[in-house]
């Protein structure tokens, strides 16, 4: 608890300490060189960085920090997405339990149009090649969902929504970062014994060529992190040589997951050779793909027409994969393709009582992308004044939904280290009083969910030989093993 | 494992009142050596991988165990707009945080070395909140060379001394020096280590010559002071730790987890000890 004796955190989005101190520092140096300096600037305004910032604002013991978000979009116009209930942005995430719990605690949840959003309470997950091998991921209790298909724009705008309903922040938006630097060494003698030394706070000039620092500069801006850059801190990882092929998928009207009956909802996942193909229920008669594959096969998969890309989709979850890969070769006739060989395979062509997805009828228009499959992890996630958050610390296959919850994890994790560091009067920019905690807490347990991840894909990249045998044993042993299968949900659902 | 040494030189010096006068600093407790030792170590005193790496981990255990005492207390008087005298502040890793406080009115730190003031001054200069006048002064002196405050309103709510006393020649007068600081209904704060062969093992041998935590030099373990002998020294003190007013709590650095309060622990290791000041009013 907080001592009984912890003020009311002001209102107003400067404190009064710090205005003060700006005056007379702008007395001081009355001439240029007096940037504004604020508490945290955050580089990025995805979720990762706007989960960040509602946590500080929200918290009583940070509310009062003085926070700058510069983000190169406009925030206006996430501000305002509005999409009709007949549409899907194919850009979903699979938030976990202990996701929602966080955006439940920072007061953001309320504001996402749940509507929208899509538990689900059970995952099949199977392997392509040997027909043995299928695990069922039931929650054990009805109550949490193993996780919820949330769009990630009606997560960014509630965020957004949340941040407008608390005390200001200085927000550049339509901005970009032109420069990071340190600022100018003191010069010696110094002028004056007391004035302001900010030579190790970051100095961020804006494209608009206003320039900032922060004690904390946090770099939430992505993969090719201008933030990461700066403060030299070096990634590992991997390309995969694939591609996700995402899509909002469109099923016979009636037969989607209708909101009466929630408990059936379940999420598909079958390992192909070239990569997982999964299925995950949106409200209504709708669905996200996320299809992981070769870029050729992306390629040509975007390039067929709607009803042969469906007649892909719906052989990828049934047939073997050899007629997979023949189907693959074919510029287009996908759909009699499909038709034939499902006539000769009877089998495949019923649901077998949900153990695959329903056929699928159609795609939504436009909807159809995809985007270059990589790991990567930061050597650290933090250095002095700096501290990288979501894919500008780590980027993971999707195979096991869990890139935005880590981004959501990190937020979580900083911000209860800004919040320790502010109530025993740390520097929040100093690693040992502030940013060791958040780098110690989460660095080991991304590693070890990004390395088994990583496992997984290459365990499922095996067409032949004993590991396809041995895989499909370990399947077996999987789902039979409570307590193993309970170890899986808790990585899939609690992280 | 409690071993009680039988050194009385530390208990008797301990029960002496100080008949010196308090104005010169040759007759104050401080420590030519010791004073010596830490202008050397000076430069490394922020330095997140220096030295002082075991003191910077142990900060917010302090305000812990202050916020523990202060809260302890029937009525916290003195819980906002808090003023704290730092005595032994060194580089300022305890009065910067103290003076960081949102409910912190302001800080006072002083140290009778020269370099380690010049570098608590320095560092001070990187925090635009540290700056704002009045919040964070330092002062290059033995506390016995400050002037005694007359009035309320010239002491302070908290006076700390951290890892300090084990440094010091004669701990009762100079302890006995320090009380005059504190307000009344304020609090005495203190953090030192059991003299104990715990405490010899962990703080001279392993911390100094096997891992090399610490500086070779920066601990003698004669001048360690037990839990018993500073409730003793108290309780011999007129208006001092009344009713539950005298509390202590032991600490223990754990390799690969840090600080952690250990119950217990006061009477082996390394330990805070607060006592209160006696209220007028009551």
């Amino acid at each position: 608890m907080i001592g009984r004796g912890f003020p009311k955190a002001p209102r107003s989005y400067i404190c009064p300490s710090c205005s003060r101190s700006f005056k007379l520092q702008s007395r001081r140096h009355a001439t240029a060189a007096s940037p504004d300096v604020y508490d945290v600037v955050c580089v990025g305004g995805g979720p990762a960085g706007l989960s960040l910032l509602t946590a500080l604002r929200s918290s009583k013991a940070t509310s009062h920090l003085r926070l700058a978000l510069i983000e190169s979009q406009d925030l206006e116009r996430a501000r305002t997405w509005n999409l009709p209930p007949d549409q899907f942005s194919y850009r979903t995430s699979s938030l976990t339990p202990s996701s929602l719990s966080f955006l439940s605690q920072i007061g953001a949840w309320p504001n996402v149009d749940t509507s929208r959003v899509q538990p689900y309470r059970h995952m099949r997950v199977w392997d392509g090649l040997s027909s043995n091998s299928r695990i069922s991921f039931d929650a054990l209790t009805s109550e949490p969902p193993i996780a919820s298909m949330t769009e990630n724009q009606n997560l960014s705008r509630a965020l957004i929504t949340s941040l407008d309903d608390l005390p200001i922040i200085s927000l550049f938006d339509k901005t970009s970062v032109a420069d990071i630097h340190l600022g100018p060494p003191l010069s010696f003698p110094a002028e004056s014994p007391t004035s302001l030394d900010l030579s190790s706070y970051p100095h961020v000039t804006l494209s608009s060529n206003h320039t900032i620092a922060a004690r904390l500069l946090v770099g939430a801006d992505g993969v090719n992190s201008p933030v990461r850059t700066f403060a030299g801190i070096s990634t590992r990882g991997w390309d995969y040589d694939r591609h996700g092929v995402v899509a909002t998928l469109k099923l016979p009207p009636g037969t989607g997951h209708s909101r009466e009956n929630p408990q059936r909802v379940t999420a598909y996942q079958r390992f192909l050779p070239s990569g997982p193909i999964a299925f995950l229920a949106l409200p209504g008669d709708y669905a996200t793909l996320v299809w992981t594959t070769t870029p050729p096969q992306a390629t040509r998969l975007k390039a067929l027409s709607t009803e042969d890309f469906v007649a892909m989709v719906n052989a990828a979850f049934r047939l073997d994969v050899v007629d997979l890969n023949y189907m693959f070769t074919l510029d287009s006739g996908q759909v009699d393709e499909l038709e034939w060989r499902e006539s000769v395979h009877p089998g495949n062509k019923a649901d077998l009582g949900g153990e695959t997805p329903q056929h699928i009828a159609s795609v939504q228009e436009g909807s159809i992308a995809s985007f270059p499959l990589r790991l990567r992890h930061a050597s650290t996630y933090t250095t002095n004044r700096v501290a990288l958050i979501g894919d500008a610390a780590h980027t993971i296959h999707p195979l096991a939904g869990q890139g935005l919850n880590m981004g959501l994890a990190d937020s979580r994790s900083l911000a209860s280290a800004v919040e320790h560091a502010v109530l025993h009067g740390a520097d929040i920019g100093n690693e040992i009083a502030c940013l060791d905690r958040y780098n110690e807490e989460m660095w080991m347990s991304n590693n070890r969910m990004l390395g088994a991840v990583d496992k997984l894909h290459w365990l499922y990249s095996a067409t032949s030989g004993p590991v396809v045998g041995l895989r499909g044993l370990g399947l077996r042993t999987v789902d039979a093993l409570g307590p193993v299968k309970g170890w899986f949900m808790r990585q899939a659902g609690a992280l | 494992m409690v071993i009680r040494p039988t050194t009385s030189r530390n208990l008797s010096r301990l029960l002496r009142i100080p008949t010196q006068c308090r104005s010169s600093s040759q007759s104050s407790s401080v420590n030519a050596a010791e004073v010596s030792h830490f202008n050397n170590l000076a430069s490394t005193w922020w330095d997140p991988y220096g030295s002082s790496r075991l003191l910077h981990q142990m900060n917010p255990l302090r305000h812990d165990f202050i916020s523990s005492c202060i809260e302890s207390q029937p009525d916290p008087t003195s819980s906002t707009n808090r003023r704290y005298l730092d005595v032994g502040c060194g580089g300022g890793i305890f009065a910067e945080s103290a003076a960081r406080l949102l409910w912190t009115k302001s800080v006072v730190g002083v140290d009778p070395s020269s370099q380690v003031i010049s570098v608590a001054k320095a560092h001070a200069r990187q925090d635009p909140l540290l700056l704002e006048p009045g919040r964070l002064e330092y002062q290059n002196k033995a506390v016995e060379d400050l002037p005694i405050p007359r009035i309320p309103e010239e002491q302070f709510d908290v006076v700390s001394l951290f890892e300090v006393i084990e440094h010091i020649n004669r701990p009762a007068p100079f302890l006995s020096s320090c009380l005059p600081f504190v307000k009344p209904g304020g609090w005495l704060i203190l953090s030192t280590i059991a003299r104990t062969w715990t405490s010899w093992l962990t703080t001279n041998v392993v911390a100094e010559e096997v891992v090399r935590l610490v500086p070779r030099g920066t601990h003698d373990w004669s001048k360690y002071i037990n839990e018993q002998e500073l409730r003793r020294f108290f309780r011999a003190q007129d208006g001092w730790g009344r009713d539950g007013g005298l509390k202590s709590q032991g600490c223990m650095y754990m390799p690969a987890v840090g600080w952690r309060m250990v119950p217990g622990g006061e009477k082996w290791g390394n330990y805070f000890l607060g006592v209160r000041k006696d209220s007028t009013r009551s």
